[in-house]
């Protein structure tokens, strides 16, 4: 799910900044060390609407570094269970097949595809298909899944999905 | 696991009248899934009302049928829950459930990675088994094998080192590390990879398996294979690796039903534990100063002395690289090889010993052309993957002949297969040794029995009526004496190099023996066999070099007073001492030995009497040296500067008399400065 919220995040600026740019050069340093990353309560950062103020830098003593808190808003994809997303196929095999969900990797196991849909090693690029072959799967088609779990790394969020459940699978355009 | 086993008990405190299944037994049901529609009797207008699956689960049995009334308590349905057999980073892949939150259920999960290049996902063995025994059956049914194909050196030559950006045929890219810092690599494909690729995976279904780190990995398979065709996802990188220093640890995970279908191209064969089904190729190497960029650890120095080319064995393969242009076509132009074929051999009889010849003294280099473009192409004479085309669809061919007449469902090991069709090579072939093997060694622990045994060849010790072949390093040896007179009483011996065996090792046929003819009074060079025809030694011929001290005097480097231990030289001084209080009385026949630095007493001793003492030293160093060559640990009459193999050199690599010969080089250099001193 999509959110704007408002985060806060702390820049540390090396003296050399100090200088006309200043404040410029804070936010440029808050949208290059925030838009991408991923925290496990909002999910990922996908980009920095506004920046609502930037706080009184204070300088750190014995280093002549200096910290400003700075206040945005961004918009954040944090997953959940029970989610139903669109996602791109990235990898077919006989495990299962890997998607992608803008920055969240998923995996769903061929258990969690429906049970006729067969893997077919064979074909290039390899796919799931079902008997009467008019339902196909491979790399880089679109599907429609939902999460049934996900799993919070310091650096990333990983999902788990199904296909096994109405209106999932191939989304056709 | 009954403990696993619940069962669905009524929702509610009322009857409930079950509309709908939802499920059908031994399906699977996801948490929240619907399980039945039902009707509690409350009488309510509410309709139908859903009931869905607390826990995710396998449904074993459903008791009720639809329409059926229950009362409350009974139980409807026994659901067996998620065993978790797929498992992708500690999470259930199946019910989404976090195995790391709970380390009860760690017991029984998941543990093969399955998949080459997500190690993160694990399947349980059962499933395991389940997916390995259907790909076996899917490749019986399309009669495919599987090839685990290495790249370093195998199919492909990199390098990091500083290239001419214009060299035709060879590749480039950049490799983004960690951090800022990347590199560039510059990879050459082996001449005739695409072809090789298309052909092999008609017959194999083809897996990188690979020492490189992942991103190299997919990055030059990118290049081998860019419309992913041949090797699909089935790369296996370093990354992946169980093991740093082997690649038979991943077999059991990737192959759960056994690798008896599984053939391995490699240039090492000590990655795979020497396995049985592996076919040893023999290294590529383009860049003359890189070895493998990517080799594991432990062998990594050897791997570069090999490759550098100064020594080792690359210089014993050069024959048999040279000599392909013409080998090349005698096996493909049998055909139209029908008038003409006596002028052809004898042509490439002569083109072979000019090469001979001329690689005795030179090193071999690509040779570069420049074309009109401006790109330099390079003449790469390497066509080993033809034949190890060959060598793999007889493989194929073999396997299947074995599996159809075994019948009924019978899967043949390729660990079986490959050896015997490598057994069929020399078959029927009788092979004598002469002067290959050092001659305090046994012929059956030889490298080069050992390599003639494996392609079916009987070795005899002697000469018997049943030989076929005399593999002689130098001619005038008695064995080559009696084949010859043995050819003049009308019985064929072929008298072949040692590269006429390192040959047929390496292209797994027998070549034609008028292409390794033994020359009258040549030597051959091949007394070992090069790395790729058997298993890498265990330690590096040393290189024949002592380094000199800057005065350049071989003298110096030895210090004559180091050779004795201290309780000789004071047995020295004693008889100095002795010669002193005599007062010149001592007869010329004495065993003494003035110290060097004792000028007067050198002065006070007649011509004759100093080469007499010269002559004694000599013997007695030698004689030291070859108590002290005994054990080998302690020798303090070594020069001190001369480099030492880190292990003991192993029994072939270096002749037996070596040692003494080159000590008796010393002796005599050390002999001639003395006099040339005084």
């Amino acid at each position: 799910m999509f959110y704007h919220i408002s985060l806060e995040h702390e820049i540390l600026l090396h003296p050399r900044y100090f200088g006309p740019q200043l404040l410029d050069t804070v936010k440029q340093k808050l949208y290059t060390e925030v838009e991408g990353t991923c925290t496990g309560k909002y999910g990922f950062v996908i980009a920095v609407t506004t920046i609502d103020s930037i706080g009184a830098g204070l300088i750190q003593p014995g280093q002549g570094f200096v910290v400003y808190p700075v206040k945005y808003k961004a918009i954040v994809f944090r997953p959940f269970k029970g989610e139903v997303l669109d996602a791109i196929v990235t990898q077919v095999n006989k495990v299962g097949m890997f998607a992608q969900i803008g920055p969240l990797s998923c995996f769903i196991s061929h258990h969690s595809i429906p049970a006729d849909m067969e893997f077919c090693p064979n074909v290039n690029p390899p796919c799931y298909k079902s008997k009467q072959e008019d339902n196909v799967i491979q790399e880089e088609d679109v599907i429609r899944l939902k999460i049934v779990g996900t799993r919070v790394d310091a650096t990333g969020i990983f999902a788990i999905g199904t296909l096994m459940d109405d209106y999932l699978g191939l989304v056709t355009q | 696991m009954a403990d696993k086993t619940m069962s669905i008990s009524v929702p509610c405190d009322k009857p409930i009248k079950v509309e709908k299944w939802k499920v059908k037994q031994g399906a699977f049901v996801s948490q929240g899934q619907i399980l039945f529609l039902y009707n509690d009797s409350s009488g309510n207008s509410t309709g139908l009302k859903k009931f869905k699956a607390v826990r995710a689960g396998t449904i074993i049995a459903i008791k009720v049928k639809e329409g059926d009334i229950i009362e409350p308590g009974k139980s409807l349905a026994d659901i067996e829950e998620c065993r978790h057999p797929t498992v992708m980073k500690d999470m259930c892949a199946e019910c989404g459930a976090d195995l790391r939150a709970d380390e009860r259920k760690k017991q029984d999960v998941a543990s093969v990675p399955m998949v080459h290049s997500v190690p993160e996902l694990k399947v349980s063995e059962e499933l395991a088994l389940k997916l390995g025994r259907e790909d076996a059956d899917r490749l019986l049914k399309d009669r495919k094998l599987v090839l685990l194909v290495d790249l370093d050196q195998t199919l492909v030559h990199t390098t990091n080192d500083d290239i001419s950006p214009n060299l035709k045929g060879v590749l480039h890219f950049y490799l983004r590390g960690p951090g800022s810092h990347g590199r560039w690599c510059h990879t050459r494909l082996r001449p005739k990879t695409q072809e090789f690729l298309e052909s092999a995976s008609k017959n194999y279904e083809l897996h990188v398996c690979t020492f490189g780190a992942r991103q190299y990995a997919h990055a030059v398979t990118e290049l081998l294979d860019p419309e992913k065709k041949y090797f699909s996802h089935r790369i296996l990188s370093r990354d992946e690796c169980f093991d740093a220093r082997t690649k038979s640890a991943n077999l059991k995970a990737l192959f759960p039903c056994g690798d008896n279908m599984v053939c391995i191209i490699d240039d090492r064969e000590d990655v795979w534990r020497h396995a049985a089904n592996l076919i040893q190729v023999r290294p590529y190497s383009f860049f003359q100063s890189t070895g493998d960029i990517n080799a594991p650890p432990p062998l990594n120095d050897e791997k570069s002395k090999m490759i550098s080319g100064k020594n080792g064995s690359l210089p014993t393969q050069l024959p048999t690289l040279e000599a392909e242009p013409d080998k090349q076509e005698t096996p493909k132009d049998k055909s139209d090889r029908g008038i003409d074929s006596k002028e052809n051999n004898s042509s490439a009889k002569e083109t072979n010993e000019n090469n001979l010849e001329v690689e005795k003294s030179t090193e071999p280099e690509p040779k570069w052309v420049e074309t009109f473009d401006g790109q330099i192409e390079i003449e790469d004479a390497d066509d080993y993957l033809i034949y190890l085309e060959d060598i793999l669809k007889r493989i194929h061919l073999h396997f299947y002949d074995v599996y159809e007449k075994m019948g009924n469902n019978h899967i043949p090991d390729l660990k079986f297969i490959i050896p015997e069709v490598k057994s069929e090579v020399l078959a029927k072939s009788s092979l004598v040794f002469s002067g290959l093997v050092p001659t305090h060694q046994k012929l059956e622990t030889s490298r080069a029995y050992l390599v003639a045994r494996s392609l079916g060849a009987e070795v005899t010790q002697d000469l018997t009526e049943r030989t076929t072949h005399l593999v002689a390093v130098r001619s005038g040896t008695a064995k080559v004496n009696a084949s010859r007179r043995m050819g003049e009483a009308k019985m064929k011996v072929h008298v072949v190099t040692p590269e006429w065996l390192w040959a047929c090792a390496e292209r797994w046929e027998r070549v034609d023996e008028r292409l390794y003819p033994l020359q009258r009074g040549g030597q051959s060079l091949a007394r070992r066999p090069p790395a790729h025809c058997s298993s890498p030694p265990p330690a590096p011929p040393v290189p024949a070099m002592r380094k000199r001290t800057p005065s350049g005097r071989f003298m110096d480097t030895i210090n004559p007073l180091m050779s004795f231990s201290s309780d000789d030289i004071a047995d020295m001084d004693r008889e100095v001492e002795d010669i002193f209080n005599e007062s010149d009385e001592s007869s010329s026949d004495e065993e003494a030995k003035p110290p060097v630095d004792d000028d007067d007493d050198e002065e006070n001793l007649s011509e004759d009497r100093l080469l007499a003492l010269e002559n004694t030293n000599i013997s007695q160093e030698r004689l030291q040296e070859k108590e002290n060559s005994s054990d080998s640990d302690t020798d303090p009459d070594r020069p001190k500067k001369r480099p030492r193999p880190s292990t003991p050199p192993s029994d072939d690599d270096i002749p037996p008399d070596d040692d003494d010969s080159s000590w008796n080089l010393m002796g005599a250099a050390l002999e001639r400065e003395f006099l040339a001193q005084d």
